[in-house]
């Protein structure tokens, strides 16, 4: 109780997006959308402002309050849609937020990595699953879903333990951790070289992910092939044997 | 650790809990596994988050190994789920329950909700001639009697 009360920074808005969520659970009568979509929108938005410290420059904060709310936003929506091509889509948008993210935290090959795997190739797979298996319109198992309040409440005090222990670490850069970060670091750096960047380069250039991943992960890399190889054995194998031209 | 940095944590950490709570509601096999997709994407942007913290690549290759293990999830959950769809005809992972434990009582179904009734578009009747094999491009044409 007297943690609850010291953090109510922290858990008001977690119970104000908890609900939202819940309102916008797929359920037997359709409740109107509009009110959980604005519960859990104010409940991310006050969780943002009470996250940010000191502010960083006006356009990188801006950018990131864009990219944050539209990631976490679409992805309520996807969760909670009751139409799975539109939670396709919403999850498509979902990743095209990441993927800004991504670019604000100087990760480019990345952004552009992800956009093609996810949003080029995922995505329009799932689509054609869709399209195949489901021609027939809304099913009653979408409208319905299992366990909306438990699985609510478990999810949101998950959410709120690990805010929590960010909150902690942002707290708190004590004097006692610094020595401890200091040799994680040196050993770090003394294992895998090639993965700091190099001398007079910043940090996410290609040329860095180059080094680093053909580098100090050569041989994982070779095993990431292979374990596509069978991953593309095992779909085969898998996948249904039948007819030709019927699903 | 600066303030900056927990923000995007927390961004990651959101994502992943929403994705837990789709996995857990959902009870279409397509969304679920969308939603552990999304899972993956709170934790790749973590990773993306602590090799910023770090100042070291090593997160962004994480991130990358993610990826690859990503697209093999998918394309063997796809071939999954178009197995498991050609034997029971539905998407309803209830119908998969028969593993559930003997203490708890296998999940009800509402059915007070149905399925949207299947379209009936209006056939068109069959007009013009027949066409009969051999004779395409003959430039003969037999009528239907």
């Amino acid at each position: 109780m007297q943690w609850l009360s010291s953090h109510l920074d922290l858990v008001v808005p977690l119970v104000v997006s908890a609900l939202g969520v819940w309102w916008l659970m797929p359920q037997r009568r359709s409740r109107p959308k509009v009110v959980g979509l604005l519960l859990s929108l104010c409940g991310f938005v006050i969780l943002e402002g009470s996250l940010s410290g000191v502010p960083g420059p006006l356009t990188e904060s801006v950018l990131f309050t864009i990219f944050a709310i539209g990631a976490v936003l679409c992805g309520v929506l996807m969760v909670t849609c009751r139409n799975p091509v539109y939670g396709a889509l919403w999850f498509a948008l979902a990743t095209l937020s990441t993927c800004g993210l991504f670019l604000l935290q100087s990760a480019p090959f990345l952004a552009a990595a992800t956009i093609v795997v996810y949003a080029g190739a995922i995505i329009v797979t799932f689509l054609f699953v869709i399209m195949l298996a489901q021609q027939h319109g809304a099913t009653a198992y979408d409208q319905q879903a299992s366990q909306p309040f438990a699985a609510t409440v478990g999810a949101f005090v998950l959410l709120g333990a690990l805010l929590a222990t960010l909150q902690n670490w942002s707290v708190q850069p004590s004097a006692a951790d610094e020595p401890a970060v200091a040799t994680v670091q040196a050993t770090a750096s003394s294992s895998n070289p090639l993965s700091q960047p190099a001398p007079g380069q910043t940090l996410g250039t290609m040329n860095g992910l180059g080094r680093s991943l053909f580098g100090d992960y050569l041989f994982a890399v070779e095993l990431a092939g292979s374990l596509l190889l069978i991953a593309c054995i095992g779909a085969i194998a898998i996948a249904p044997r039948r007819a030709q031209g019927t699903l | 650790m600066t303030p900056d940095i927990a923000r995007y944590l927390a961004v990651g950490a959101a994502l992943f809990v929403i994705g837990a709570l789709g996995f857990l509601t959902r009870r279409n096999l397509i969304l679920m596994v969308l939603s552990a997709e999304l899972m993956l994407h709170g934790v790749s942007l973590s990773l993306v988050t602590f090799s910023r913290m770090h100042q070291s690549m090593e997160g962004q290759s994480f991130t990358v190994f993610l990826l690859t293990v990503a697209a093999c999830e998918a394309g063997l959950a796809l071939s999954l789920i178009l197995a498991l769809y050609q034997k029971r005809k539905s998407l309803d992972v209830n119908l998969w329950s028969t593993l559930h434990e003997a203490d708890v009582p296998p999940p009800v179904d509402d059915i007070s909700i149905e399925s949207t009734p299947v379209q009936q578009f209006p056939k068109l009747t069959p007009a013009g001639n027949v066409p009969v094999p051999g004779t395409a491009g003959s430039g003969v044409n037999t009528n239907r009697t």
